[in-house]
């Protein structure tokens, strides 16, 4: 009963945020709402009892990439402007794409997706998660690295005074 | 559904109250020896007028919060700057729910105490992830304030928290690896009991006692520091540089939740590194009995273990002059991230030698 009621709430939160960040035409409240609604995720995986991964969900999610979505938002001080104008075949494309791919999602998750739980003692621990990801899945664990590798040496070479573009010229503005 | 233990919810109750009380009169307690402290190593005499030793100055000083006009700035974004404050405040106040404070007894009844808010398995992950919710705090107040010096301070805030959680974790993991376990109960019965280092001298089995782990105490002490935004890593408020930083624009009760807030996580800091470094309720050498007497014994070494910590954090404040900004980059990035890399293999290593 009360878990329903938990579940409820944050759902709605999680929902609401979302939307807000989709709506509201302010890049920072935009961020800051999708943090709220990560936390909100983050609930439910503590009522599915992966309290684990809900840790992680807040640490990664929440507390590091969006402090840093937010630091390149406040640093380029981007505000919000008059958005140029669509055309109808622009704007009739983007609603026919979308609608389409949200009835997808419904169907597919209405005939795939899981309504229940599976049976048994469910281990989330982060001895359990750590023996998974380091046996059954360390190619993919290890391959996710070199990409990570790759975007960090990406970004490296794109920001470095040497690299092959040449480094922002003057103009320091806040 | 069971029927609910209601002593086990009114135990939980008191326990809440007690901490809950503590952490609130961390604030005024260390203003006051902020101000005594820094007029000590300034070689003047401080506020003493009010009270004895000028004890009751805090009281005055919230009494001049309270009584302050509560401004809004005109371009101010009303929502964010409001709650702003009580954001900064929540994590500071929730962290310290899984550390536990005192050895564990028996009541008459027969029932174990155990003194820590909230068991978890995943404590530390649990502190991890609500400390860096803190940070947010800071931003919302330093972009609502629609002030150049205040969006100064969050960015410097946002990009200072990102560099030093990493060390901050790191160091800290290398404690868990020895406990291990992520439950902060499990990291301080580990550091019960002493061991005998080159058969020489005895020493307590706390982890900065352990030749593999006073690295990762340093790394992890000086990114507390950090962390809590306090000099010499201050760079959010910069006061000779961004006049207040953040918290510019605030003044009354918001600006008091800042101050409260940067007190409480001191203390929640403060706690931490006790409790992964210094042997948490431990008392060196002496083994405290499973009784109320073993439990006081606990909760007062815990208590003065914390107020040392508290009193560092002080001195360091009014003795270290605020480093420059790359410099806290370079230190960041290029001295600690390393130093608590190297430090966990090290500690690896020595679990696997079995040393440890």
């Amino acid at each position: 009963m009360i878990t329903f009621a938990i579940f409820f709430f944050f759902a709605a939160i999680a929902v609401i945020f979302a939307a807000v960040v989709v709506l509201h035409r302010n890049p920072v409240v935009g961020a800051l709402s999708l943090v709220a609604s990560f936390f909100a995720l983050a609930v439910m995986y503590v009522l599915l009892e992966a309290p684990f991964l809900a840790a992680l969900q807040v640490i990664v999610y929440a507390g590091a990439i969006m402090v840093l979505f937010l630091f390149v938002i406040m640093l380029l001080n981007l505000q919000h402007q008059e958005e140029p104008r669509t055309r109808p075949v622009q704007q009739f494309l983007g609603y026919t794409t979308s609608a389409a791919f949200g009835l997808a999602l419904i169907y597919y998750l209405a005939k795939f997706g899981v309504t229940k739980l599976p049976e048994g003692p469910f281990v989330s621990d982060a001895r359990t998660v750590g023996i998974r990801m380091f046996e059954a899945y360390i190619f993919p664990f290890e391959m996710v690295s070199i990409l990570l590798l790759a975007a960090i040496v990406g970004a490296l070479i794109l920001s470095g005074r040497t690299g092959a573009i040449p480094p922002p010229t003057g103009e320091n503005k806040l | 559904m069971h029927g609910i233990d209601w002593v086990d919810v009114g135990l939980s109750g008191l326990k809440i109250a007690i901490v809950l009380g503590a952490m609130l009169n961390v604030t005024p307690i260390m203003v006051w020896v902020e101000r005594r402290g820094s007029a000590l190593i300034q070689d003047r005499p401080g506020p003493n007028r009010v009270g004895p030793f000028g004890l009751f100055q805090s009281f005055a000083d919230a009494l001049k919060f309270v009584l302050k006009e509560d401004m809004l700035p005109a371009k101010a974004n009303k929502v964010l700057y409001t709650i702003a404050p009580m954001f900064g405040l929540i994590p500071a106040l929730t962290t310290i729910a899984v550390v536990p404070w005192g050895r564990p007894f028996l009541l008459p009844g027969g029932r174990l105490f155990e003194p820590i808010i909230a068991n978890v398995n995943i404590g530390i992950l649990l502190i991890f992830a609500l400390a860096s919710m803190g940070v947010y705090g800071i931003v919302m107040a330093g972009w609502a304030s629609a002030n150049k010096y205040s969006l100064f301070g969050g960015i410097r805030a946002s990009a200072q928290m990102i560099s030093y959680e990493l060390s901050l974790t790191l160091a800290a993991v290398s404690a868990l690896m020895v406990a291990g376990s992520l439950s902060l109960t499990d990291v301080v019965w580990r550091q019960t009991g002493s061991f005998v280092l080159f058969n020489t001298i005895k020493l307590p089995a706390w982890n900065i006692c352990s030749p593999a782990m006073w690295m990762s105490f340093i790394v992890f002490f000086v990114s507390a520091f950090a962390e809590t935004n306090r000099l010499p890593f201050d760079f959010a408020e910069a006061d000779a540089e961004l006049v207040a930083g953040y918290h510019t624009e605030y003044s009354s009760m918001k600006f008091a939740l800042f101050f409260m807030s940067e007190y409480m996580a001191m203390a929640t800091m403060s706690a931490l590194i006790t409790t992964l470094f210094l042997g948490g309720w431990d008392v060196p050498w002496y083994n405290e009995p499973p009784t109320a007497f073993g439990f006081a014994v606990s909760v007062l070494a815990f208590l003065v273990k914390v107020s040392i910590i508290l009193f560092i954090f002080v001195w360091v404040r009014w003795t270290i002059p605020r480093l420059k900004y790359d410099l806290l980059m370079k230190l960041g990035w290029k001295v600690f991230l390393p130093m608590a890399v190297g430090n966990v293999v090290l500690v690896a290593w020595f679990i696997a030698k079995r040393w440890i």
